[in-house]
C-alpha cells in the first residue's frame, strides 16, 4: 500500500477524494432509475471508499464516506434519504474493515460485492425501524443480487485504480 | 483459497435470493390488503370483494397518499413525497413485495384472507 501521507498532504488528499466522490454520486444521481425497488444502483462512489479504505486506512475512508454521504444528501435535496445512507454506509465501512485485515492487496475487489450486501442490509434496517414493520425485508433479495452485481463492477474499479495509482505516487 | 471461499459465499447470497423471488409460492387466494403507519393498521381490505373501484385519500402530518382499490388489487395512485416511489410501483395483487412510501411511513401489503374470512362470512 501506499506510503503514509500526513498532515497538509492528508488534509488536500482527503478533500480531494471526496470532491470526486461526490461528483461521481451527483452524476450518477441523474441516471434514471430502471427498476421500481429503490437502493438499485451501481454505487460508482463507492470506488473511492474502497480506495481510500486501503490506501490510506479506515479512519481516512469513514471519513471521506462520511461527508460524501452528508453533503449528497444535501446536495440532491433529499435530505431524508441520509438516515438510510448513513446507516448502510456505516455498516457496509465496518465490513470493509474486517475484510481489510483479511484479504491481501490482490483481493481488494472481493471486499466491495461483500460490503455492498451490508450496505443493503444495513438501509433496509434502517427503514424497518422507520416503519415499524418488517415488510421492507421484502426488498432484500433483489438488493442482494443488484448490490452483489453493482459490487463485483465497483471493486473490480477499485483494484485497477489502486494498482494505477500506487505507481504514480513511486 | 480465501478467494474461492468468498465468491462460494456470494454466489450462495445471490443463488438463495434468486430461489426466494421465483418460489414466492402461490398467490393469496383470497387477497386482503393491510394499510399501515408506523406500523398500525390503519385499514384492512378484503380485495376480492370491492365491487366498484373506489379510491380515498390518507393524511397526517408527513404528507398524503391516494390510494385506489379495484376489485383484486390495489395502488397507490398519488403521493406528495418526493421521491414517488409509491406511485411508481402501481397496482399489486398478491406476491412477497408491498408498496412501501418511507417518508410518510406507510406500508400496503397483501395477506391471504384464506379460510378464516370466508368462515366469518359463512
Amino acid at each position: 500500500m501506499g506510503r503514509p501521507v500526513k498532515g497538509a498532504g492528508r488534509i488536500t488528499r482527503l478533500a480531494l477524494l471526496t470532491a470526486i466522490a461526490l461528483t461521481i454520486f451527483l452524476a450518477e444521481a441523474q441516471i434514471p432509475a430502471f427498476t421500481t425497488v429503490p437502493g438499485v444502483k451501481l454505487g460508482l462512489a463507492n470506488i473511492v471508499t474502497v480506495y481510500v479504505m486501503f490506501a490510506m486506512g479506515p479512519g481516512d475512508a469513514l471519513l471521506v464516506l462520511s461527508a460524501r454521504v452528508f453533503l449528497g444528501a444535501v446536495f440532491s435535496g433529499q435530505m431524508m434519504t441520509l438516515l438510510y445512507s448513513a446507516a448502510g454506509g456505516l455498516l457496509s465501512w465496518c465490513v470493509l474493515c474486517l475484510l481489510g485485515r483479511l484479504l491481501t492487496e490482490r483481493q481488494i475487489w472481493l471486499a466491495s460485492p461483500v460490503a455492498a450486501i451490508f450496505h443493503n442490509i444495513g438501509q433496509l434496517l434502517a427503514a424497518a425501524a422507520v416503519l415499524r414493520s418488517w415488510s421492507v425485508l421484502a426488498w432484500l433479495p433483489y438488493l442482494v443480487i443488484a448490490g452483489v452485481l453493482a459490487g463485483l463492477f465497483t471493486g473490480i474499479a477499485a483494484q485497477a485504480l489502486l494498482r494505477r495509482l500506487e505507481r504514480i505516487q513511486k | 483459497m480465501k478467494t474461492r471461499v468468498i465468491l462460494f459465499l456470494l454466489l450462495a447470497a445471490v443463488a438463495a435470493s434468486a430461489a426466494v423471488l421465483l418460489f414466492q409460492g402461490p398467490k393469496a387466494r383470497a387477497p386482503v390488503a393491510r394499510i399501515t403507519r408506523d406500523g398500525v393498521l390503519l385499514e384492512e381490505i378484503d380485495l376480492d370483494r370491492v365491487a366498484e373501484p373506489r379510491s380515498f385519500t390518507l393524511e397526517d402530518g408527513s404528507g398524503t397518499n391516494t390510494v385506489q382499490v379495484e376489485r383484486g388489487r390495489i395502488r397507490v395512485s398519488a403521493a406528495d413525497c418526493p421521491d414517488q416511489v409509491c406511485v411508481k410501483q402501481g397496482w399489486i395483487s398478491g406476491g412477497a413485495v408491498p408498496i412501501i412510501c418511507l417518508p410518510h411511513r406507510l406500508t400496503i401489503e397483501i395477506v391471504d384472507g384464506g379460510g378464516d374470512l370466508d368462515g366469518a362470512a359463512g
